[in-house]
């Protein structure tokens, strides 16, 4: 479902035309792309989030690095948008941050212009939009969208491409560099209508296992549980290495 | 409009950790590019900014930032008083390292637009408001044709706040607060050094105790010659040159 | 091992498939001669091996082998420490966190896995080997330096095949205690300080800022520990256990091996963690 357009690109492409077999190296090879060397994997980092009864959880890990480097292990990249709406921005750091300012200008006109809150799935559209505004010069984040719907308080959860593919599915939706092992640990876990406590041991366990098998996210998490009536947000303590 | 050159393709894997071989530049021209293509490319030229070697830190009451001295050019050391940080405003340092002209170049720019701000407006920008504009700028050019190859640390002393502000931001336009950095394969060799020694209580004396162990260990391991480094301390006080160090010790 | 020889079985040929003159020796393998190891069917020039393969489009591959890791080992006035981590990578994924990065070749000599992690293995367990062949012919151990060249000498039969390791030896022999850094380039050296893998340049931070001769045993355990935690810690690709080993005048003494997790927090309440 998820189109990989960069990876797609660079594998057509062939920079160098006639040179030699010795300098025909490609800068992201296929190989590079099978071992997921792909730029979206630079600064490391990932999202999942989860769907309960009538609540919705979103994490993330807090790892900023560049390739084997740990830089910061404050590096948040999930962001709250409005009361019950959160976004997650894992892949390129600096589009993370250049995504996220220009998806809050949008969404401060949005509300503006129409005077109501934005839903879930209309912020999925409005990222669409933006993605896909670039579709031959992507932004390389793979966003992830959790929410309540501020009229029926439907759970809301979708997951995009780079390009602004956006899936939504009934339980549960993983991005970023660990995302195998998330959807090992998340198929397993995840059941029907938990309530937000277990949700939270759901998605906390989900995360925690998932990133400790990848070199290049974790060092600690943040888990939001958003409800109706509140939206509680904890920091795991985890491993740091 | 700039000629697109590709150079050291060779080297030009996200993974591959280049030192420094002047063999391997080699250059041909290239009629278009994906963006992808472009990014990976501006992380391969990665590799010359990497030997040059910046260093910040930031106290609970200043922020001490470190930059070699050495103007590296090619195989050889051109110039050996150079001074690589740059005011932007009363409070606030730039450091930068990268590409020879991208870096004068950047840095100009968001001095003079920074110094512009206050004209126009009759008040300074805050550190992180500065910040903020240097990252955008990065970020716009990044996906521009002429994107700047340049690292920076950004220190500076917010008087509004009474805090001293320290950021991390690589030539991708990614920036991150944090209490110490050094750029470089240079810079590697501290980080291990200040993750042990560092607390935000540190007094001046003591913080400059501390960049002296870190600027000795990149005499000890380092490959490229950085004999000395320039000192700034930036407190409410503005900014203070401090002396310069010159590493002790002998290459491992 | 007479009565191999007497039916012809050469004990000590080099590359397996290597063209023979009188090619109708049996064909046993490594299983007896650990030397004898399969050579890639292609011309020397054309088969780097451990650098590139080719993919179908003719492009090269770079083979990814566990090189993440972070060893260190260290001579002061009470003999020779190694610390390592125990993580084992293969490109962004974790393996294994649980790896034993130090191998006991014998109870007065120890070597570290740095590199590919079955070149490694293999490697040390043939040198074991020797080691206790020239025991039981000598009636007298082995030196550091006469191990560390044996090891030396077998991979440099390799060189150019893309064997990829780096190995310290470090042990207690007449003169000592010994640490030789070996690898698979053919480098074979002595030294007071080394580290090795992705994270030594964190380690080298910690160990070169902290390290004297004259450290008491407790110091010299603490400065290994140090740092290889902090090379966990900013290096992606090491990470897991932090094992310490003490070479003395007896051979060798596991001293530690505790979580980075465990550390990293006793660390950050500012204590130090000597148990």
């Amino acid at each position: 479902m998820q189109s990989r357009m960069v990876e797609l690109e660079t594998r057509n492409q062939d920079p160098q035309g006639d040179h030699g077999p010795q300098e025909r190296n490609y800068i992201l090879s296929l190989h590079d792309v099978l071992m997921k060397k792909s730029i979206l994997n630079y600064n490391g980092g990932c999202v999942v989030a989860m769907k309960g009864k009538n609540c919705v959880a979103i994490a993330c890990d807090l790892r900023f690095g560049v390739q084997a480097q740990t830089i910061s292990t404050d590096f948040k990249r999930v962001f709250e948008l409005g009361p019950h709406l959160y976004i997650g921005l894992p892949g390129l750091a600096t589009d993370t941050q250049t995504v996220l300012q220009r998806l809050q200008f949008r969404i401060k006109m949005y509300e503006m212009r129409e005077g109501r809150r934005l839903k879930p799935h209309t912020l999925m559209a409005m990222m669409q939009n933006l993605l896909y505004e670039r579709r031959f010069g992507p932004y390389f984040v793979e966003p992830v969208i959790a929410g309540l719907d501020p009229n029926t308080k439907e759970p809301y959860i979708c997951a995009l491409d780079l390009i602004g593919c956006a899936c939504e599915p009934a339980d549960f939706v993983v991005s970023g560099t660990c995302s195998e092992s998330l959807y090992g640990m998340c198929e397993t876990t995840w059941q029907e209508d938990m309530e937000p406590e277990d949700l939270f041991e759901c998605i906390s366990q989900s995360l925690v296992n998932a990133f400790d098998r990848d070199a290049l996210s974790g060092w600690g998490a943040v888990v939001h549980i958003i409800e109706q009536d509140k939206v509680t947000t904890r920091t795991l303590k985890c491993r740091q290495d | 409009m700039r000629k697109m050159v590709f150079k050291r393709i060779l080297s030009c894997r996200v993974n591959v950790s280049v030192v420094y071989s002047p063999a391997s530049h080699r250059e041909f021209s290239h009629y278009s590019l994906s963006l992808s293509l472009q990014l990976s490319y501006t992380v391969s030229r990665a590799a010359d900014m990497d030997l040059q070697c910046l260093i910040g830190m930031k106290f609970n009451d200043f922020v001490l930032m470190a930059t070699d001295m050495s103007q590296l050019q090619r195989i050889m050391v051109q110039k050996s008083d150079d001074d690589k940080m740059y005011q932007l405003s009363s409070h606030l340092v730039m450091a930068v390292a990268g590409e020879a002209g991208d870096t004068t170049q950047f840095a100009e720019y968001i001095a003079k637009n920074i110094q512009l701000y206050k004209m126009r407006n009759g008040y300074e920008l805050s550190p992180s408001a500065a910040v903020h504009f240097t990252r955008h700028t990065l970020a716009t050019h990044l996906r521009s044709r002429e994107p700047y190859t340049v690292n920076l640390l950004m220190g500076g002393y917010d008087p509004k706040t009474d805090a001293a502000e320290l950021f991390y931001m690589d030539f991708l336009g990614a920036s991150v607060p944090v209490n110490f950095y050094g750029f470089g394969y240079g810079g590697m060799f501290t980080l291990s050094i200040t993750d042990r020694e560092y607390r935000p209580d540190m007094t001046e004396d003591e913080a400059y105790e501390l960049m002296k162990k870190c600027i000795s260990e990149v005499k000890r391991r380092f490959i490229v010659n950085l004999p000395k480094f320039r000192v700034r301390l930036i407190s409410k006080d503005g900014l203070k040159d401090l002396p310069v160090i010159v590493a002790e010790g002998e290459a491992a | 091992m007479a009565l191999e020889s007497l039916h012809g079985v050469e004990r000590y040929q080099h590359k397996w498939n290597e063209v023979q003159e009188e090619a109708a020796l049996p064909e046993i393998g490594n299983f007896t001669n650990q030397y004898q190891l399969m050579m890639p069917p292609l011309p020397k020039a054309e088969c780097q091996v451990g650098e590139y393969l080719v993919d179908e489009t003719g492009r090269k591959m770079k083979l990814n082998y566990a090189h993440g890791t972070t060893t260190l080992g260290f001579k002061f006035k009470g003999g020779a420490v190694l610390a390592v981590d125990s993580r084992a990578t293969s490109g962004q994924y974790i393996g294994s966190g649980n790896v034993r990065k130090i191998i006991e070749i014998s109870p007065y000599l120890l070597g570290t896995m740095a590199g590919g992690a079955a070149d490694c293995t293999y490697w040390n367990r043939v040198l074991a080997k020797q080691c206790r062949i020239y025991e039981l012919r000598n009636r007298e151990r082995i030196s550091v330096a006469a191990a560390s060249k044996l090891l030396a000498n077998m991979v440099y039969q390799y060189k150019g095949y893309g064997l990829s390791m780096g190995v310290m030896v470090a042990g207690w022999d007449k003169k000592g205690a010994g640490l030789y850094y070996v690898d698979s380039d053919g480098n074979r050296m002595p030294g007071n300080v080394f580290s090795v893998g992705s994270g030594s340049l964190y380690a080298y931070g910690v160990l070169d800022s902290g390290y004297r001769w004259d450290m008491t045993d407790e110091e010299a355990y603490e400065l290994g520990r140090r740092a290889i935690y902090h090379a966990t810690h900013r290096d992606a690709y090491s990470g897991g256990i932090v094992r310490v080993y003490h070479i003395k005048e007896g051979g060798w003494v596991r001293i530690s091996e505790q979580d980075s997790k465990d550390l990293h927090y006793a660390y950050a309440e500012g204590k130090t963690t000597t148990q």
